[in-house]
């Protein structure tokens, strides 16, 4: 048994909804704390900026307080502004370019007067899957592996990991969701076999191709695309009823509320068609119109069939790289909740020349298999070997614009490539490299992970020095540059301006702010609860006063009502919670002869819900 | 940065004592060292410098030396163990993608027995030259017109014309350490134009 001191959480954490798990002597369980496994990835701010719900309430009171309510936080992470303009749209919380004086370029979620970056949404939700751990074993959890869909890139990996930090928790590794899956499901079989890894979540999509031989997971290759989800399928059947309803009725739906109570009924009908042939479109506009259709299965194949055959051609991607045919593949493992979905299963298993396999549970298998990695690194189990490619080329900006690869996707992590620089100055000491991720030829279509500048080059002729930059990726798919003067061995210092990323000192930041928020925000969450409370407890006064107030005393029922409106007052008025709650005490030991009274009529109340915490 | 590579490999254990059966990990401890300047690929794995390996032989060797020397194992460890262990973990990954593929594998080899690297010398064989661009002609005109049929058989020519070279490339490879210099030229010309078919292949892939 190890202790508990060194436990580490595995943590799914998805767009649509996210898991932690950990391995037990049982073998890996996802923890489960009376809610049902998984947790929304939804968060509700108040409008001063405060968390206010998290998870399933967030998500049930999205409709009523659509433009605080923040989900899919996922499709924002590690992205610049630009990157977002069509899914922007789309979202009915506002988010607005972070104004930044340094070139950097990310999204910020606008609440209230706060801006809250995707980092910070994240982390909310991974502080409360930290909780429901640590409630789980009596002790706080400091340690997690955190998943990620392969095909992140370094931006959107960081910001991640800076998510994890932001949370309280040493993100000890990041790995990615296909592999954790391939991980949990070729655990139990411990054979021989090629698997491919077929995984659609709520807004990544993600094929990995893998060699398992007994303990050794070898990932071949993977492709995907970070921006094609389940969502995506919800929205054609939104932009289909929002078409139709603009063209039956001439309405335009624009309200934040319709668009997310359309979104919702979206995701219902999906559901449905999942298990049955049609599925009923009605939609109350209110004057008595109403949009109603029935939608077949074979139209909604249609609405999504082109979202279908961009997995598709991912699929080809990666067995190119992979050097092998569809009939290569011994196992086509489905893994993410939008596999449910028929349609999908079909045409994989026609690409694939097999039916795919879907055993497996889609939304727990990630977090079983992150908790599976999580028990290697604590050091519990030393025979597994996981050997993960990164998913994209690395390169650097070169003359003219273009795009110089180092490090080829698909190449096995850690790997590492150096590159020398010189200078084209005389006496110059510093030099810009632009760091790029991608497949394409011109600088400009890549992704810039940042400007990298090389200082402390010391000063020489034009030409004359020779800096070797090693650009090291690592086992999370993470870059790490150094860099060192051949001649000197001076080592050059690399200063690193992420472009769609925080810096080190705005985590450290944020994650002390988030602590003294987590106070806050228990203090403001207690306030609602006396709030509560009172209300609770002074209608009932009220209601026993009209009906046994001759019973007591007449100096008593008049001080009771008095004190009755103070309360009220006071409760909104005050932020004061211990006060409130010494009031509130008072107030409920002097109603205490008017409830005796009411029992001893004999007319005892129905049953009160429970309403008291 | 403290990636100095040291010149020799220390026999013993630096911390258990017991003897090194690998230049930078011990089997027993899982202590890592960093790799010593005097250790190529074939070192790295355990295995004698010539073209001609032993398949089965490398991939155990990889598996073997990545399980002491993965970043996973030493989640817990100081973090300048972890560091050298994501260090020598990218080198033995670029070992072993180098070792895997013979083209590859003889052109680091013809490095490390002196000969012309890619940089210095690029000639490609005038024949090469010739023949690659009549392909590409037929393989565009091909793709215009997607006969597929058409782009199979270019596949097929085009994999048998890269066996041929590869071939050529082992015949000469065989001979180092102590080829002739033109032996040397011969196979980097030979490697250059491997190059050649390997793009058109990349073209070809899905015919």
């Amino acid at each position: 048994m190890t202790s508990k001191r060194d436990i580490i959480i595995g943590i799914d954490l998805g767009t649509t909804n996210s898991l932690v798990a950990w391995s037990g002597p049982a073998g890996p369980e996802v923890i489960d704390d009376g809610d049902g496994p998984m947790l929304p990835s939804v968060v509700a701010y108040a409008d001063a900026g405060g968390v206010e719900r998290i998870g399933a309430p967030a998500r049930a009171h999205a409709i009523e307080n659509p433009t605080n309510t923040v989900y899919s936080i996922k499709r924002l992470i590690g992205q610049s502004f630009d990157d977002l303009a069509e899914e922007l749209g789309r979202l009915p919380y506002p988010v607005e370019r972070r104004s930044g004086e340094d070139g950097r370029d990310m999204p910020v979620v606008r609440i209230g007067a706060k801006r809250i970056t995707p980092q910070e949404v994240s982390a909310v939700i991974l502080g409360e899957l930290r909780e429901r751990a640590s409630r789980h074993f009596g002790e706080t959890v400091n340690r997690a592996v955190i998943t990620v869909p392969a095909y992140f890139d370094d931006a959107q990996r960081q910001a991640t990991r800076d998510a994890g930090a932001i949370a309280g928790l040493e993100v000890v590794r990041i790995i990615n969701e296909p592999t954790a899956a391939a991980l949990a499901y070729g655990l139990d079989r411990n054979k021989h076999a090629t698997v491919a890894v077929y995984d659609l979540g709520g807004g990544t999509f993600d094929v990995t191709i893998l060699r398992l031989s007994g303990e050794v997971f070898e990932v071949l290759s993977t492709a995907g695309d970070t921006h094609l989800g389940g969502d995506d399928f919800d929205r054609t059947i939104m932009d289909l009823a929002a078409r139709e309803i603009a063209e039956q009725f001439k309405l335009r739906i624009e309200s934040p509320a319709t668009q997310q109570a359309l979104r919702t009924f979206a995701e219902n009908v999906k559901i449905a068609l999942s298990n049955q042939d049609s599925a009923a479109l009605e939609i109350d506009l209110g004057e008595g119109r109403t949009y109603q259709r029935e939608l077949t299965v074979a139209e909604f194949e249609a609405l999504i069939a082109p979202y279908v055959e961009r997995t598709l051609a991912s699929c080809r991607t990666a067995l190119r790289d992979a050097r092998l045919q569809p009939a290569d593949i011994d196992q086509v493992v489905m893994v993410g909740g939008s596999t449910r979905v028929p349609a999908v299963r079909r045409r994989v298993g026609e690409l694939f020349g097999r039916a795919p396999y879907t055993a497996l549970d889609p939304d727990q298998v990630v977090a079983l298999g992150a908790a599976i990695q999580a028990s290697v690194l604590a050091g519990e189990r030393r025979d597994l070997l996981l050997l993960d490619v990164t998913p994209l080329s690395l390169g650097i900006e070169t003359m003219g614009g273009a795009m110089g690869k180092l490090i080829m996707k698909n190449t096995k992590m850690p790997c590492q490539a150096t590159e020398t620089f010189t200078t084209f100055q005389d006496g110059q000491t510093a030099v810009k490299i632009n760091v790029l991720q991608g497949e394409r030829e011109l600088a400009r279509d890549c992704r810039s992970l940042g400007v990298f500048n090389l200082t402390g080059i010391p000063p020489m002729p034009a030409g004359m020095p020779k800096v070797d930059v090693t650009f090291l990726i690592d086992q999370n798919g993470i870059l790490n540059v150094s860099a060192k003067e051949q001649r000197s061995g001076a080592v050059a210092a690399i200063q690193i301006v992420p472009a769609h990323g925080l810096t080190p000192d705005e985590v450290k930041r944020m994650t002390a702010e988030s602590i003294a928020h987590a106070a806050d925000d228990m203090q403001a969450h207690r306030l609602i609860d006396l709030r509560n409370q009172v209300a609770f407890d002074t209608n009932k006064a009220e209601q026993m006063l009209e009906r046994f107030g001759e019973q007591i005393d007449d100096a008593l029922r008049d001080r009771i009502a008095g004190e009755l409106t103070a309360l009220r007052t006071f409760a909104d008025e005050t932020t004061d919670n211990d006060e409130l709650a010494r009031r509130l005490k008072t107030f409920d030991e002097l109603t205490v002869p008017l409830a005796e009274a009411g029992i001893s009529s004999g007319l005892r109340e129905p049953a009160q819900p429970q309403g008291r915490r | 940065m403290n990636d100095t590579k040291p010149d020799t490999v220390p026999e013993k254990c630096i911390n258990c004592s017991a003897e090194l059966t690998s230049p930078v990990v011990c089997s027993g401890c899982h202590t890592l060292y960093p790799l010593p300047q005097s250790v190529d690929y074939f070192g790295l794995l355990g295995l004698p410098r010539a073209y001609d390996l032993d398949e089965s032989a490398l991939e155990k060797r990889f598996l073997s030396v990545s399980r002491h020397i993965h970043p996973d194992y030493f989640g817990s460890a100081s973090g300048e163990m972890q560091q050298l262990s994501v260090r020598l973990s990218a080198e033995l990954n670029q070992a072993v993608k180098v070792l895997r593929q013979p083209v590859l594998r003889a052109g680091y080899l013809l490095e490390l027995c002196g000969g012309p690297g890619p940089a210095s010398d690029r000639t490609v064989p005038p024949e090469v030259l010739g023949e690659t661009m009549m392909l590409r002609e037929e393989i565009e005109e091909a793709q215009a017109d997607e006969d597929h049929p058409a782009l199979q058989r270019l596949r097929k020519t085009v994999e048998e014309k890269r066996a041929v070279l590869v071939e050529r490339i082992a015949e000469l490879a065989r001979r180092l350490p102590n080829a002739a210099a033109e032996d040397k030229t011969a196979l980097r010309h030979t490697l250059n134009a491997v190059k050649y078919y390997d793009n058109m292949l990349e073209l070809l892939w899905e015919a």
